[in-house]
């Protein structure tokens, strides 16, 4: 196997790196200290290496390092800070839609998607829909939903404010 | 940990034909949603991946000369939301929001939906009763197969080792014709089909009988079409005794098996019941010519 | 069912500042940025990588084990056997507490030697510098096994000449209860009905698969990152891997899920044998579908009821039979199988009660623990027992079980007396006036269903365990505070209730706490997470030490205002006189003060549960748990009579804790524990088949999405009636254990018939409708 020089640019900081070719995105980024990219399955079941790769949401650990090569990427590490924290991650935390935690890096990403592309107060079965590929053991999905609407709610006001 | 291959990168689909035609062991890998578990599980240690799933000629979705084509990368999301297949290809978009889950979506192609060859393969029997045909490409040659001689068997298709499957098409549905599809899994998202199912009515401009077309998958070695049944439902008006024959005929013949999902018995019920209310609310919706109330708690 | 709610006693609660507000927890928003690091997360330099070889057989004994080629692959830092481990086993039960001994045959072997028991039994480990280069190194071991008789089925397996898994019978565990006099109380009965239910293997799922990390320090002592709900293995693993106790440190992560699939040892003698063995740090991570080879799985149960009622609702009498697959090992079987005799009945007063409950051994996958602990499974078939007994006499399935629930001062099933509140009949009516009028559908084919199930789950574990927890509290300098409870937090909140409580008592608010927990030598042992006991155990803790600090600051305060300390008080980060508010000085201040005086503004608290003496298992008769938790659930189905198909359309729970400490973490457990419930009623089964494991991945093994599960409304009870701390009871485990009976409820009031299986497949509603035979 010969490996290859690739360019992975992961939350606005762009990364050589040169890697075999089996080598999945999920292992890429967590080798690049992108650790709150998870890994719950290796197989697609269960969302918790979702990150966004040229703007859409994806298994992490269903994309080959070199098909990411030259490509955006965005985690939910890249989305906010415990100092600046994104209206989700805000959200998340307050509502109790994190229990564990360790679903909720991909959760977020997969949520994040969702009020991409319908930002204005989705309905409680627009969010089941767009988080139906995270799965989740602690929450039953509940404060999950109400996280969701409450950050689509403070991001339309800041949005109103701007 | 994924074993160890080659990975060809091209970046034209002539590029790409021209590597495959140096190797007849070159396995194509686009979305990866399915190729990449396998090689995970072991299931498949090919020397040599493809990398397809980026190439330009192979997106797009347009109308041409009375045909929809569909670039075999288009991803299931797409297809999703697109108006022409919302427009021409309705059942097909259907079986797209019960894919799998939004993730998949975003990378799974409907040309590797096919290609791997899965009797579960849910866009394979609405691009049945569409009567799609598959077009192949290697280096030197073009070639179109229908859909229907496609699949041949569990993972086996006809795709030759040095072609790649470049597009997906079906003649635009006569006017007023309209489709179903259904399917059947042991939860209500990201879950392996127990059975799928469509269904379509084709309108023509006069009061003739509608053709019918019914396909299922996860029920046989690969995806079928249901002609038994079909011929009996062209015959006449679409009435309850002949649309429980017709599912009577529709369950006869699946080659169900029994595995960790259902047995062969349930299966074969299940068709039964859902051919029989599959076609019984379309043949309602098409006689009253009334939209069709979803009925159940299937969103 | 259209049921009014009744008003609830009338219960006056203390009004308190932090403990009772639905604060973010302390943990909650690392979590949600990324920034919290477990297990998997941890790299070391110069760290090596492990694999485990697991056997692939059921039953067998391993005629050749040749690791010489995978000794030799280049990279390969060293391969460990049976061979080269000093004592090699495992001590598999009762993990956290002090002097109390090993069961005989309890133990299992840290890798085998000469013979296999279950597929996935570990055979031999291996370091490498790569996860590549060890993953080959797998592939070059050879074995040759040579497969002898296996038994998959507990009831096989108790037969005379069954394949023995170990010596001397397949009989792990069993408990008996001869209560009054069953036989007269049948005989008394107008009417008998008996019912078997069988409950499957179930996997924990948790999204975290398990994982960690271990080196030796330069004191020699291996340390241990791992995620474990049980840092007080350190002993068993210092005894596995043959050094003196205070040469093990386990340090605990933030855990993605247990529910007590982490009890138990898992990743943690392979990793602290092959520092050992190198000397260089090494990190093993399971795979999904590793995880569900390896740990443990909840105990399938065969239950069977058989009980006399009067035609005015009154039991006279029920005999009940518990049969619980062990699998290879024992692990916590006998004492899964406790929980579920003391529970079997219900929370009903039962006279004449005969309990035999016995748990056996084959060469299954093991089980262990997994949240109910046998008190969910035993949930299973008394709820479904007394509906099926309501509808026999025709009467309301709830008016029957009123004329039969527990009433405070009542003594159980074993004769222990329930001293805290008993709020059973509230809470079903609660959750059934939330569920509302049954749906209408205009749809022939689908039907619709509602049921629910009372249930009790004990919190704090085995009082013969003599159960004690630690918890050490102190104010900086600054009047922050800072929490030490060797607690492991599994993401249900353990750690954020000890610094609401330790907040409340010292007057700062949540924010002003800092945690450090699940530290096996740096952190007070507070036992395990487990038993639905931390809140209990290390809550009682916290509230202790923090109440000592406060006594000094009080005291002290009380000096420089020339008050008594009970006119002061600590709130907003002061302490002020209560009569004369202006009058204060910042906590900060006042701990400066007290440092310059030498006076102790750090305590360790240790709280102990009652000690209770060990019960005859022959008769199960007195003491054995500090409380219980009553619980209700109630939902509403569609179930689709053509296909099969169950939609859960509304989910209530309604549950007495006491006392919430944070009700948005209380809300959540409710939501989670009865999202495990439905999943257990309608999906979730880890498919065995002659010792092989047939749903290996979470494509096969289902848990549920969230377009399978509706909100579930949570409604929370405060008796303030718990021995938690502030009256608290416990929560965890109780969530989950009425959700599945509820649903079973639901899906035979849909259809009008039975279904003695979980789970309720499609094809097991269909089957049961007379619609697919063969």
């Amino acid at each position: 196997m010969k490996a290859k020089a690739i360019t992975l640019n992961v939350n606005g900081r762009r990364h050589q790196v040169t890697l075999f070719p089996n080598v999945t995105l999920l292992e890429a980024l967590r080798d690049l200290s992108y650790t709150d990219v998870k890994n719950g399955c290796e197989k697609g079941d269960c969302g918790a290496c979702a990150v966004e790769l040229n703007g859409k949401v994806i298994n992490s650990c269903l994309v080959l390092a070199w098909q990411a090569d030259g490509a955006q990427i965005l985690t939910n590490a890249g989305l906010g800070t415990m100092e600046s924290p994104h209206p989700l991650q805000e959200a998340f935390a307050d509502a109790g839609a994190v229990q564990c935690g360790y679903c909720s890096s991909g959760m977020i990403m997969a949520a994040k998607a969702l009020l991409d592309e319908n930002p204005n107060y989705p309905s409680e079965a627009e969010i089941r829909e767009a988080i139906s590929g995270n799965l989740c053991r602690c929450t039953g999905y509940t404060q999950i939903i109400n996280a969701v609407q409450m950050a689509a709610e403070k991001m339309t006001q800041q949005r109103a404010q701007e | 940990m994924l074993p160890e291959f080659e990975l060809l990168m091209p970046r034209t689909l002539p590029e790409a034909l021209e590597m495959m035609d140096e190797s007849s062991r070159v396995i194509p890998l686009a979305g990866g949603t399915s190729l990449l578990v396998d090689l995970r599980g072991r299931i498949s240690r090919p020397q040599t991946l493809i990398n397809i799933g980026g190439l330009d000629e192979l997106r797009g979705i347009r109308v041409e000369e009375g045909y929809v084509v569909v670039g075999s990368a288009v991803t299931i999301a797409d297809l999703k939301r697109n108006v022409l297949i919302a427009k021409h290809g309705q059942v097909l978009q259907q079986a797209t929001t019960v894919f799998a889950n939004p993730l998949v979506r975003n990378r799974a192609t409907i040309g590797g939906n096919l290609a791997y060859g899965s009797p579960a393969a849910d866009a394979a029997p609405p691009l049945l009763v569409l009567d799609a045909e598959v077009e192949l490409m290697s280096k030197d040659a073009k070639r179109t197969v229908p859909l229907k001689e496609f699949i041949t068997g569990v993972r086996k298709t006809v795709r030759h080792p040095r072609e790649l499957v470049t597009a997906i098409r079906w003649p635009i549905p006569p006017e007023g014709s309209v489709g179903v599809f259904h399917k059947l899994g042991l939860r209500k998202a990201n879950a392996i089909s127990v059975l799928s199912i469509a269904v379509m009515l084709h309108r023509k401009n006069t009061e003739d009988y509608a053709q019918v077309r019914i396909a299922l998958g996860a029920v046989a070695p690969a995806p079928i079409r249901v002609v038994a049944a079909e011929e009996l439902l062209g015959r006449g008006p679409l009435t309850p005794e002949v649309i429980a024959r017709a599912a009577q005929l529709a369950s006869e013949s699946t080659q169900a098996i029994g595995d960790i999902r259902g047995s062969a018995a349930y299966r074969k019920r299940v068709i039964t019941a859902l051919v029989q209310r599959l076609l019984t609310n379309l043949a309602e919706g098409t006689k009253e010519k009334k939209h069709n109330e979803s009925k159940g708690y299937h969103s | 069912m259209t049921v009014k709610g009744k008003p609830l006693p009338q219960v006056d609660l203390p009004p308190l500042r932090q403990v009772g507000r639905p604060l973010r927890r302390v943990d909650a928003l690392g979590k949600a940025v990324g920034a919290t690091v477990y297990a998997g997360d941890f790299t070391m330099p110069n760290m090596l990588h492990a694999k485990v070889f697991r056997s692939s057989e059921p039953s067998a004994c391993i005629k050749h084990l040749d690791v010489s080629k995978a000794r030799a692959l280049p990279g390969v830092a060293c391969v460990l056997t049976a061979d080269e481990l000093p004592d090699g086993k495992l001590i598999t039960d009762m993990p956290g507490q002090t002097g109390q001994e090993r069961r005989k045959g309890s133990d299992a072997p840290v890798l085998a030697a000469r013979r296999v028991r279950f597929v996935g039994e570990p055979i031999a480990l291996v370091a490498a510098e790569t996860l590549a280069i060890a993953e080959q190194a797998l592939e070059l071991i050879e074995i040759e096994y040579e497969p002898l008789p296996g038994v998959f089925d507990p009831l096989e397996a108790m037969k005379p000449g069954a394949p023995v898994i170990h010596e001397p019978d397949n009989i792990v565990s069993s408990w008996k209860i001869r209560k009054g006099n069953t036989e007269a109380g049948l005989a008394a009965a107008d009417l008998i009905v008996e019912n078997t239910f069988h409950v499957p293997f179930l996997d924990h799922a948790y999204i975290e698969p398990e994982a960690g990390v271990a080196w030796v320090d330069d004191q020699d002592v291996i340390n241990i990152r791992v995620c474990t709900q049980v840092v007080e293995h350190f002993r068993s693993i210092a005894q596995a891997v043959g050094v003196p106790h205070n040469k093990v440190h386990v340090r605990g992560t933030m855990i993605g899920g247990g529910f007590g699939g982490k009890e138990d040892i898992t990743v943690e003698i392979f990793l602290a044998l092959l520092t050992k063995e190198t000397r260089r740090p090494v990190r093993l991570a399971y795979t999904r579908e590793e995880s569900i080879l390896a740990h443990s799985k909840r105990h399938p149960f065969i239950i069977t009821h058989r009980t006399g009622v009067k035609k005015n609702g009154r039991i006279t009498g029920a005999e009940i039979k518990m049969i619980s697959d062990s699998g290879a090992y024992p692990y916590l079987s006998p004492y899964v199988l406790l929980y579920a005799t003391v529970t079997s009945c219900g929370p009903y007063r039962i006279d004449n009660l005969k309990v035999d409950s016995v748990s056996v051994a084959t060469n299954n996958p093991f089980t262990s623990a997994f949240r109910g602990f046998g008190g969910a499974q035993a949930a299973v078939a008394y709820e479904q027992q007394m509906d099926e007994m309501a509808k026999a006499l025709a009467m309301d399935p709830l008016e029957f079980r009123k004329i039969n629930y527990l009433k405070t001062g009542d003594s159980n099933a074993i004769g222990q007396q329930i001293k805290s509140a008993v709020w059973l009949e509230e809470e079903a009516m609660q959750a059934l006036a939330a569920l509302g009028e049954k749906k209408r559908v205009s749809d022939d084919a689908i039907k619709i269903g509602q049921g629910f199930a009372t249930t009790m789950q004990s919190y704090g574990r085995i009082m013969w365990f003599h159960d004690t927890s630690r918890s050490w509290v102190g104010i900086e300098q600054d009047g922050t505070v800072v929490v030490r409870c060797g607690a492991p937090d599994l993401g249900a909140g353990q750690a954020n209730s000890l610094c609401q409580i330790a907040a409340e008592v010292l007057g700062v608010s949540l924010t002003d706490v800092t945690f450090y927990n699940s530290d096996s030598a740096v952190t007070p042992l507070a036992g395990t997470t487990t038993a639905t006991r931390q809140l209990y155990m290390s809550g009682n803790a916290t509230l202790k030490a923090a109440k000592m600090v406060r006594e000094v600051l009080l005291d002290r305060a009380a000096e420089h205002f020339k008050e008594e300390p009970n006119s002061l008080d600590l709130a907003d980060n002061k302490v002020f006189i209560k009569s004369d508010p202006q009058q204060w000085l910042s906590l900060g201040d006042l701990s400066k003060m007290c440092a310059a005086d030498g006076l102790k503004l750090q305590h360790l608290a240790l709280f102990a549960a009652p000690f209770a003496d060990k019960l005859n298992p022959e008769n199960l008769q007195g003491d054995i748990f500090p409380d219980f938790t009553f619980s209700a659930h109630a939902v509403e189905v569609a179930v689709d009579t053509q296909t099969g198909e169950i939609t859960v359309l509304k989910s209530v729970g309604c549950h007495d804790v006491g006392r919430a400490i944070n009700p948005i973490a209380v809300e959540g457990q409710i939501q989670g524990g009865s999202a495990q419930g439905i999943g257990y009623a309608l999906m979730e089964e880890v498919q065995v088949r002659d010792g092989v494991t047939r749903t290996p991945s979470l494509s096969e093994y289902l848990i549920p999405t969230a377009k399978d599960l509706p909100t579930t409304k949570a409604i929370i009870l405060e008796s303030g009636t718990g021995v938690g701390p502030f009256g608290a009871k416990g929560i965890g485990e109780p969530a989950l254990t009425p959700a599945a009976p509820a649903v079973a409820n639901a899906v035979a009031d849909a259809i009008g018939v039975r279904i003695h299986d979980l789970p309720l497949t499609p094809e097991r509603v269909l089957r049961a409708l007379g619609k697919v035979v063969g």
